[in-house]
């Protein structure tokens, strides 16, 4: 939150299209895989799922740690990553 | 606890499910008929009514209908936290979402992908619910229990308040986690006061404010997520050069074209000058070699050699 990441700034600043899910700030190779395997292959399935949880960063997060093992400060870039795409493009 | 005076046999199925769980019944998994219900309702709640509510009985009758052999006989309270958490797990999508309206909190979809977490905050808003720290404060008495979780939950969906007491959940290190965080945001805004406060009276007055009032609450939500963002922004501009060195350069710059266009402007001028002259000079000296042959021819001319030439 402090600072973003360039990955964070490429991602947000642009629609999504079809990125993989690695294309989420925090999000890399590890965390990608573990989503890919849960079905989350695509960075909108992972914003699907931030939608269906009415944008809630806490909630969101939450998934994030339980579903790909990431630690809080992926899920927070993450969620947060989202957060402003959607503020931005919703 | 409320004195009915209907029939529980009229009452609406929807409504017997909301008082069996709102008097912490556990309800049978899946659908069921509206008797069902009501003979749920019979068994513990008019019993309760009838006889002193004692949490021994509760706990009796909670055992009863559990159907779990895994609830531990320890201190009430824990066997409470218990069996809610046997409830959480057990509840059906709608019945889950009727809890979460009975504490005023807005949830999503409850599908497949969504139900563990949901299952998990209700956990947490169950389990601390009776123990906030402003029931420290003394005239917090002066409030029900259901109103003040209604006004707690009740002001949006993501308000962490509840949160911070969730100790014995599952994961440690998750629910610390997730507990530090709504710590930094709202709670320190809220709760610290209270606890500052010991007299009460602060403690009253912020309730109704937060309750009644709702908005000033709601306001802060919306600017929470939103001021990560332009603290981001605002260090994305201070990244990018700041404007007093934007002017400065610019004016560097200006400097530096006005000089060269002035030197130009002289090494320019110098040979446009110089050629206007060489050809004023030629034209003069065009003008002086026409008029003298004509001023020559013109008298007597005594020069005779010109005109030979000629």
């Amino acid at each position: 939150m402090s600072n973003t990441s360039q990955k964070h700034r490429d991602f947000v600043a642009e629609p999504m299209g079809d990125k993989p899910v690695t294309a989420l700030s925090g999000i890399g190779e590890v965390l990608g895989k573990k989503l890919e395997e849960e079905g989350f292959d695509k960075a909108y399935t992972v914003l699907g799922q931030f939608l269906l949880l009415r944008k809630d960063v806490e909630m969101f997060s939450e998934w994030l740690k339980d579903t790909s093992g990431a630690n809080s400060k992926q899920a927070t870039s993450c969620s947060q990553c989202l957060k402003e795409w959607c503020d931005a493009f919703l | 606890m409320p004195v009915f005076v209907e029939d529980p046999a009229q009452f609406s199925k929807q409504r017997l499910k909301l008082e069996l769980v709102a008097h912490n019944v556990p309800l049978p998994a899946g659908e069921s008929k509206k008797q069902v219900y009501l003979d749920l309702y019979l068994k513990y709640i008019a019993k309760n009514k009838a006889a002193d509510f004692s949490s021994d009985e509760e706990d009796q009758a909670q055992e009863d209908a559990v159907q779990e052999p895994s609830v531990s006989q320890e201190e009430e309270g824990q066997q409470n936290e218990e069996s809610d958490k046997m409830d959480v797990t057990q509840l059906t999508d709608d019945e889950l979402k009727a809890e979460f309206q009975k504490y005023g909190v807005k949830v999503g979809p409850i599908v497949a992908s969504t139900r563990a977490l949901y299952e998990r905050k209700l956990q947490r808003l169950l389990d601390p619910a009776p123990q906030p720290k402003q029931n420290g404060t003394s005239n917090a008495d002066q409030y029900s229990d259901s109103e003040e979780e209604d006004d707690e939950s009740g002001c949006d969906c993501e308000h962490p308040g509840p949160e911070p007491a969730a100790v014995t959940v599952t994961e440690s290190d998750q629910s610390q986690l997730r507990d530090s965080r709504p710590m930094k945001d709202v709670l320190t805004e809220m709760f610290p006061d209270a606890d500052r406060t010991p007299t009460g009276i602060s403690a009253t007055r912020r309730r109704p404010i937060k309750g009644a009032a709702g908005r000033p609450v709601q306001f802060k939500y919306p600017d929470l997520p939103m001021s990560p963002r332009t603290v981001e922004q605002q260090e994305l501009q201070q990244r990018l050069v700041p404007l007093w060195v934007q002017v400065v350069v610019f004016l560097v710059v200006a400097a530096l074209l006005f000089l060269i266009y002035g030197a130009m402007e002289d090494s320019l001028a110098n040979p446009f000058s110089a050629l206007l002259d060489n050809l004023s000079q030629e034209a003069e000296l065009i003008e002086d070699s026409s008029s003298l042959p004509d001023s020559l021819a013109s008298p007597d001319a005594p020069p005779l050699p010109v005109t030979g030439e000629e």
